[in-house]
């Protein structure tokens, strides 16, 4: 995965992402364990453990019918998860040229 | 290519402006949909890693990009026909969220395709001769051409033809099919260049020679990170030596071009670090030491090729021109969108109207399913059910008669597709961006949709004139930011979108490379820093004067100021 997707921050926090296979559509890593097509359903994990969340969801990914699994970086300041960067927060909450199409019915209404 | 199409006879009246396919095309068609088949079950079982699918996926054009999987189309030489056209409005409607995406490449793409559904969208496609081959990959890609090409009043050889020849000799190249890098050529007919033939990895222009069909060759020009304009190599190459020249020039390419670093194995690189007059020499070498025989392209098969193109039958009423100027003087609406929208034909009575796809405040290049079965309706009614499609991202239909371009006029506007901006301000040329591509920045499409709505008012369009803007959400600059008169590209700042502006820059037979003009710009910073330009520029400009000659002759620190002296 492409370095800049996983900048994270020493004392941050982070969700886990992946495609799903089947039709490519983003996922987030759950608090059961399994794959949700929100983000303010995804667990949230400290900075200093996700390596080794990132590591067990790779090696399950194929039983899970998920694809590129990493880690993104989240702000401190919000019940539901919002990430830091532009391009993380589109993939969350859709393009910002379809509003029709976002993820959330209640996302934030600018991912600027 | 395949001597089986001298031996497949004609089954039926050929499409007008592209080859009809015949048995061996379909028969190979069907197999590689039923191969890819194969390898989307074993993906889905597990049999294949995503490693080792990647490159097969990306070889039948199925990308993974930010939000779903991204199928890009083939459209050679950006022609196809209204049966065509309605598949891929079902695509559209029936696969994806409605709509398809115009490309610089004269492709269509689809943003919202699920893998398990790609081999039935292959096989729809290849049951109206259409496929995703090498759209994708270090392979020669979709051979680009002039969207005027057999109609254009300028030009001197339609070069159709040719760009089917070069498809097939260029289609699973089994010695060009990992090349160090992608590979573009694009090719015109006319002297004046509508198809950034500077900016290609090969750039061809047809002209009749003394005996028969000549070509101009350029190389190495291109866009991306390194923006260079092309040498020309050669004049007057010899119709019969056009496949061996290539073949050649290509040879040079693949065993030298480096292979150790993504961001210099393009063509243009090598040609630089070898000179163009080293990497003529290496061509000259090659060329002379092959086969010539067997790469040579005798008239016989350029003619069998051209027996596969349908032709249109020209046949305007002698009053057509009459009755046009009649419908311009009644409706002046019309006369605006005539103004813009419309290219002079080379047959009396006969004009190439231009379908902008740049509807204000829109997104540029995309169409609804609704939007392109009206096209595909509108060309069998005008314009022999032939489509094109531009690097502009807009629609051409050839070969309209003039007593009936109102009519067909008031058709687009049915279908929202009657903007009279072709050329001017509105005509902005935007790649995806970060709304949809993995290797974006920043997102091109929110600016184009504010600087297409703030420029809306199409007497403002016209008076500010020839003005293009191009805008890139990365360095790779599909969106061809390098050669727009104002050039945009997104940048990324600690996870934050910016955007650095460069003016200058030209595709055509002036073609130059943008200069940036300053520091990048936040996005609305950036559309009231165009509005500064456009202002500085209708201040400044003499009678006739484009934005680029205005900028040319008075140079950047103008426009630097009018940019960043408030800031």
């Amino acid at each position: 995965m492409d370095v800049r997707n996983n900048r994270r921050q020493a004392g941050g926090s982070s969700v886990v992402t992946a495609n799903r296979l089947l039709d490519g559509r983003i996922v987030w890593l759950a608090e059961d364990g399994a794959w949700s097509g929100r983000i303010d359903a995804a667990q949230v994990f400290s900075n200093d453990g996700i390596e080794a969340v990132i590591d067990t969801a790779t090696r399950r990914q194929q039983a899970d019918g998920v694809v590129g699994v990493y880690g993104v970086q989240i702000g401190d300041d919000s019940t539901t998860p919002v990430p830091v960067t532009v391009r993380e927060r589109i993939r969350a909450f859709g393009p910002t040229v379809h509003p029709e199409f976002a993820t959330l019915t209640e996302g934030p209404p600018d991912v600027r | 290519m395949s001597a089986e199409i001298l031996a497949t006879p004609d089954t039926g009246a050929a499409p007008v402006g592209h080859y009809a396919y015949d048995q061996v095309d379909r028969a190979f068609l069907h197999d590689r949909v039923e191969q890819f088949r194969d390898q989307v079950a074993r993906r889905l079982s597990g049999a294949l890693s995503e490693d080792e699918f990647k490159p097969l996926r990306l070889m039948n054009g199925l990308y993974l990009q930010l939000h779903a999987y991204m199928l890009r189309v083939a459209i050679p030489y950006g022609i196809l026909d209204s049966r065509q056209m309605r598949e891929l409005a079902h695509i559209a409607r029936t696969y994806d969220r409605d709509y398809g995406h115009f490309t610089t490449r004269q492709n269509i793409q689809f943003n919202w395709i699920r893998l398990e559904d790609t081999p039935d969208i292959l096989a729809r496609l290849a049951a109206v001769d259409m496929h995703a081959i090498q759209t994708s990959g270090n392979c020669i890609r979709n051979i680009t051409c002039d969207q005027f090409a057999g109609a254009a009043v300028d030009e001197l050889l339609d070069p159709r033809v040719h760009a089917e020849i070069l498809r097939q000799w260029s289609t699973l190249h089994p010695e060009f099919s990992f090349l160090p890098r992608k590979f573009k050529i694009a090719i015109s007919g006319s002297p004046n260049d509508r198809v950034a033939a500077r900016f290609h990895d090969i750039g061809l222009v047809a002209k009749p020679g003394r005996h028969g069909t000549v070509f101009d060759v350029f190389v190495g020009g291109g866009m991306g990170r390194t923006p260079v304009v092309g040498v020309h190599l050669r004049d007057n190459l010899p119709e019969e030596d056009l496949l061996a020249y290539l073949e050649a020039m290509v040879r040079v390419y693949n065993e030298y071009g480096r292979r150790d670093n993504i961001y210099k194995a393009r063509i243009k690189i090598l040609v630089q670090a070898l000179s163009a007059e080293g990497y003529r020499e290496k061509v000259d070498a090659e060329f002379a030491a092959m086969d010539r025989a067997r790469y040579r392209l005798p008239p016989e098969t350029v003619a069998a090729i051209r027996a596969r193109f349908g032709t249109p039958v020209l046949d305007a009423p002698s009053d057509a021109a009459d009755r046009l100027a009649e419908a311009r003087r009644t409706d002046a609406l019309f006369d605006r969108w005539v103004r813009t929208n419309t290219h002079p034909h080379r047959a009396a009575g006969y004009i190439s109207a231009v379908v902008s796809l740049k509807p204000d405040g829109g997104i540029p290049g995309d169409a609804t399913s609704a939007q392109i079965d009206a096209i595909a309706d509108i060309a069998d009614r005008f314009s022999f059910g032939e489509i094109r499609i531009s690097h502009m991202q807009n629609i051409v239909l050839g070969h309209v008669r003039q007593d009936q371009l109102h009519a067909l006029w008031q058709e687009l506007g049915r279908a929202g597709l009657a903007s009279a901006n072709i050329g001017l301000i509105g005509d902005i040329i935007a790649c995806p961006g970060l709304d949809y591509c993995s290797l974006a920045n920043a997102r091109s499409i929110p600016i184009a949709q504010k600087l297409s709505a703030r420029f809306a008012n199409p007497a403002l369009q016209e008076r500010i004139g020839d003005l293009q803007i191009k805008i890139s959400g990365c360095i790779n600059a599909c969106g061809h930011h390098h050669a727009g008169h104002i050039g945009i590209l997104g940048v990324d700042k600690k996870g934050e979108e910016f955007f650095q502006l460069t003016l200058g820059g030209s595709a055509g037979n002036d073609a130059a490379i943008g200069q940036i003009l300053g520091p990048a710009l936040p996005e609305d910073a950036t559309v009231d820093a165009i509005a500064h330009l456009v202002d500085a520029y209708l201040v400044h400009r003499t009678d006739g004067e484009r934005f680029l000659d205005t900028y040319r002759r008075l140079g950047a620190a103008l426009f630097k100021d009018a940019v960043y002296a408030l800031a």
